[in-house]
């Protein structure tokens, strides 16, 4: 029994340590935002700045907001496995386990058993960008409407791609870009670089236009408000009827939809360029020469 | 408050969710996916042993049970010798008795023919030394002469001898 409450008390303290990050963002928001004057699209706000060598370090909303939403995901983490066992004692035990296997299916499936381990590299991608994107549903700047958060992660795909195209050697890597013929190097090179760069875009662009056409349709369905409904008597009229529910329906997508769809995207995209990038064959034909040569001497 | 422009490009800023994201890879792969792993792994070897213990009861039942019918089977085959043995003693046994029994009976049956012998034997003797004695007196009367009684005797034997015949 005492060991039973002790766990509950743990759980509790998972649960308010979940909540706690967002709680705080969202109280970090309250105190700093200025009410807004007509309508405005900035980036991130910035809370303080560290110099640096060859450009400041900006700490912004979308820093603190992604270091709120790891220690959220960390949190969730810990309840998830918290009281794992064999025989299933606890219904979130299922959810953990769906999830640990369907990253596996969805990991097998597009990069095959070579890349296994990046299960737990899928499944943080997909957690950090979806809970990042989806933070704007409870008033937080999302961090992935920043190019900087998504682009760092590009650049982390795109040194593990190049890892991967130079497990034969670099020799190997730089005939890469002559194929199919030599012409066709300085696009090759374009591309190389163009993958990070789609996949960074491709997620920001979708997550801040989900933020720009909220922005814009509340303003619009205001003015409309005021034009359609100006005319009720006191208070009445300055309330922008038309902004009630409307935005909520839009944002399920923008917000919503997008937000996890965009996750999903950048972690397919992930693991397709990664495994794409390991040349198996070439690699297990160089494996091979190396042992026999290491037989013969 | 000041904002960055809606684009705006900052390297620390890349190196910082670039490092954010590792972090969370490496908090992801030691509290949620490694420990679900090692439960499903260990699951998975219990589930294993499991059925291997019950394919393992399963066919000891089976060597039991063939086992168990041969000796059945045995026992049935014993049963019978068992009572053919008996039955064949009994049958002997009974054999035994019987010869016993008509040795016995034969031994009475001679023994009572002898005696009937010896007693008709004894009585033969007995008529003839009457008849003798008999036939002494009254050949002594009739003749009314002296014969010499082994006269007598060898006369009447051998008369009775031809009577006998």
């Amino acid at each position: 029994m005492k060991t039973r409450r002790s766990f509950r008390l743990w759980d509790i303290f998972y649960i308010i340590m979940m909540i706690v990050p967002l709680a705080i963002g969202m109280v970090l928001q309250i105190l700093t935002k200025p009410m807004a004057e007509g309508i405005t699209l900035t980036g991130a706000r910035i809370f303080f700045t560290i110099p640096m060598p060859l450009q400041d370090f900006y700490v912004t909303e979308s820093q603190i907001n992604s270091l709120l939403v790891t220690v959220t995901i960390f949190f969730f983490c810990l309840y998830m496995t918290h009281g794992i066992h064999e025989r299933v004692k606890l219904k979130r035990q299922h959810f953990a386990e769906l999830i640990v296997e369907k990253v596996d299916g969805l990991v097998n499936e597009n990069m095959g058993e070579y890349f296994m381990g990046y299960s737990p590299f899928i499944i943080a991608m997909l957690a950090l960008s979806a809970v990042s994107s989806l933070s704007s549903l409870i008033g937080l700047f999302p961090p992935t409407s920043d190019i900087n958060v998504v682009g760092g992660w590009a650049i982390l795909v795109f040194i593990l791609i190049t890892y991967y195209k130079m497990k034969c050697g670099p020799l190997y890597y730089l005939k890469s870009f002559t194929e199919p013929i030599a012409l066709l190097a300085p696009i090759n090179f374009l591309s190389e670089f163009a993958t990070p760069i789609s996949m960074s875009f491709r997620h920001y662009g979708n997550i801040l236009s989900g933020t720009v056409i909220s922005t814009l349709i509340a303003v619009g369905l205001s003015g409309l408000s005021h034009l359609v409904l100006g005319w009720l008597p006191g208070f009445l009229g300055e309330i922008s009827w038309l902004r009630v529910g409307i935005p909520a329906v839009l944002s399920i997508y923008f917000d919503v939809f997008s937000g996890c769809l965009q996750a999903f995207i950048f972690a397919m995209l992930t693991m397709m360029n990664v495994a794409g990038a390991f040349p198996m064959d070439e690699y297990e034909k160089r494996k091979q020469r190396k042992q026999i040569k290491k037989q013969t001497t | 408050m000041q904002t960055l422009p809606i684009i705006s490009i900052n390297i620390w800023e890349m190196l910082y969710a670039l490092l954010n994201l590792l972090i969370l890879y490496l908090l992801v792969k030691k509290f949620l996916y490694q420990p679900v792993k090692k439960m499903l792994a260990s699951r998975q070897a219990t589930i294993d042993n499991d059925y291997k213990q019950a394919e393992d009861a399963k066919e000891k039942a089976f060597s039991d049970q063939k086992l168990y019918e041969e000796k059945l089977s045995h026992a049935e085959e014993e049963a019978d010798s068992l009572l053919q043995s008996a039955v064949l003693s009994a049958q002997r046994r009974e054999s035994e008795i019987l010869a016993d029994a008509k040795e016995k009976a034969d031994g009475i049956l001679r023994q009572a023919e002898a005696n009937a012998e010896l007693e008709l034997k004894k009585a033969e003797e007995t008529i003839r030394e009457e008849i003798i004695s008999v036939g002494t007196v009254m050949a002594e009367k009739l003749l009314k002469r002296e014969v010499s009684a082994q006269d007598h005797k060898d006369m009447i034997d051998t008369f009775l001898d031809n009577i006998g015949e």
